[in-house]
């Protein structure tokens, strides 16, 4: 009992150290707020934190946004979640509760990113069963040019799973989404979109986005979304346009590099290719000199694992 | 590539076929606004925002209208930018407005009764892939909850307000939830019944609302006679 405890609390603070070193924290952790943090990991059950961990990501990811520049700030979720502790709950969820009383931790959660993660649930719902009838009726291709968001998996037979195969479970798809939504949501991606119209995509060449209605691991579908991440880079702005971002986008990019040889399967490719890095993007490079970029490979590899 | 061309066109043919209601505003904002309705990747939206809320705690005519509009720029938004910062924006400002609302009920009641008009609006016109905003609804009911307490249904700019908002948005606030529409007319009701001092006129638009939802949310003809013949006359 007592030592279950300490291992979820070990654990959890160790998650907590490895934030606190990751450098690409945009805003490194005060004291009070790291304690505020251990104090929460301890209630929290694994789901919490994994949230966690995707908010994490989310940071990250936004380094690049481009529609952030109108100034608005992004507000951390973490302040807005702390209301937890207080036993107040009745049925009604604590958002609509004694809003005058609001202190400084205030209870109410975010009206805009209320609606926006309903928006992407909505979404999400519609999508699968848009992809269902898709399998269903078999005809993968003509249809796919007219789904709205999301899955621009254009596919070829090999793709398509049978219909029990599909991704249903709501959290996992939204995930998924936000961390497509994010890649998407960069001035390379528009770039790309302009610059290579969709049926002049190579499979392997160009980057393509991951199908998330597949079946995937966690760490499977994280690599697809990195290395999809890392090939959109390829369409990044010339440097000398916007510097601030480039310097943020390359530590992104080794970021990313970092983090492959810290997955259980550590790639020799990868590091060879990070050591090399005298150049400032290996990655790019290799994408527009040579045809066949190592990395089509390893996606490939990760989508049929 | 030609739908989305035809689209563009029609709501380009849209922004300038209908009319908002802006003259009211110095040329300057006029223009602003006028480009935020077409081309809202070129401004400041959270500005626009501000300007938009700013104009319905003070004007009751714009307040009741301004949803149209804040749902064309939200329209146009999505379509340029697949974003939608706006929305963002307007919301967090009639949270913030949520909070004080009390506060903001003493200092003004024009300026309450319009925030409660343009909160109902912009739910009745913002939709989320076709269905209401649900954050919104506990918060209207509150709104409308407390504009049905004996205080406020002493103040006819307040009634007026509140059976207006039950006019345009009560079917859709019922259908999400039915259990605080109940809660809402139990408060109504009694207020007709056994409040003393109420006017004349609240007592003839309480009942018409209370006539109003138990004809779900449509009066008969007769009903509809009853209480606007002499107006018509």
């Amino acid at each position: 009992m007592l030592s279950g405890d300490l291992i979820v609390d070990g654990r959890h603070r160790a998650k907590a150290r490895a934030f606190s070193n990751s450098p690409q924290l945009s805003v490194s952790p005060s004291a009070p707020y790291q304690q505020a943090m251990s104090s929460r990991y301890k209630h929290c059950a694994d789901s919490d934190y994994r949230t966690e961990e995707n908010r994490n990501k989310r940071q990250r990811w936004s380094h690049c946004r481009k529609r952030d520049a109108d100034g608005n700030v992004r507000r951390s979720r973490d302040e807005s979640e702390t209301h937890t502790s207080d036993g107040r709950g009745s049925n009604r969820p604590e958002c609509f509760t004694t809003p005058e009383s609001a202190g400084p931790m205030s209870r109410i959660r975010d009206w805009a990113e209320e609606v926006e993660n309903d928006e992407m649930r909505t979404s999400v719902r519609r999508d699968i069963e848009r992809y269902r009838r898709r399998i269903l009726t078999g005809d993968s291709v003509q249809r796919e040019r007219k789904m709205s968001s999301g899955s621009s998996d254009s596919r070829d037979s090999r793709d398509s799973p049978v219909p029990g195969d599909i991704e249903t479970d709501e959290t996992v798809l939204m995930r998924r989404q936000k961390q497509i939504n994010y890649g998407k949501n960069t001035l390379a991606y528009d770039r790309y979109v302009k610059e290579v119209p969709k049926h002049l995509r190579k499979p392997g060449l160009h980057p393509r986005t991951p199908n998330k209605f597949k079946k995937y691991s966690r760490r499977s579908w994280d690599q697809q979304i990195k290395l999809w991440k890392v090939k959109l880079h390829a369409w990044d702005p010339p440097a000398d346009e916007g510097s601030d971002l480039q310097a943020v986008d390359l530590g992104e990019v080794m970021d990313f590099e970092l983090d492959v040889e810290c997955s259980v399967d550590p790639d020799p490719e990868a590091s060879s290719s990070k050591s090399s890095s005298s150049s400032l993007f290996p990655e790019v490079d290799l994408l527009r000199d040579s045809g066949t970029p190592h990395k089509m490979m390893k996606i490939d590899e990760a989508e049929m694992a | 590539m030609t739908d989305a061309g035809a689209q563009t066109l029609n709501t380009m043919e849209d922004s300038s076929k209908e009319e908002y209601k802006i003259h009211s505003f110095d040329p300057e904002t006029q223009k602003l606004l006028k480009t935020a309705l077409k081309d809202p990747g070129l401004v400041d939206l959270e500005a626009v925002s501000n300007i938009i809320v700013d104009q319905s705690l003070k004007d009751q005519a714009f307040s009741k209208e301004a949803g149209r509009m804040c749902f064309t720029i939200v329209q146009a938004e999505a379509k340029q930018n697949n974003s939608s910062m706006f929305r963002s924006h307007l919301l967090n400002r009639l949270q913030k407005e949520f909070k004080s609302r009390e506060q903001m009920r003493k200092r003004s009641i024009l300026e309450w009764v319009c925030y409660v008009s343009f909160i109902c609006n912009i739910f009745d016109y913002l939709k989320v892939n076709n269905m209401p905003m649900m954050v919104l609804v506990h918060p209207l009911y509150d709104c409308l909850m407390r504009l049905a307490q004996p205080d406020a249904l002493k103040n006819e700019e307040e009634v007026d307000c509140l059976v207006l908002q039950l006019h345009r948005i009560g079917d859709q606030l019922e259908k999400v939830n039915a259990d605080r529409m109940d809660e809402l007319f139990f408060l109504l009701r009694d207020g007709f019944l056994l409040r003393d001092g109420l006017s004349s006129l609240t007592r003839l638009l309480l009942l018409e609302i209370l006539e109003f939802r138990a004809g779900d949310w449509s009066l008969s003809d007769a009903a509809h006679k009853y209480y606007y013949s002499e107006v018509h006359d």
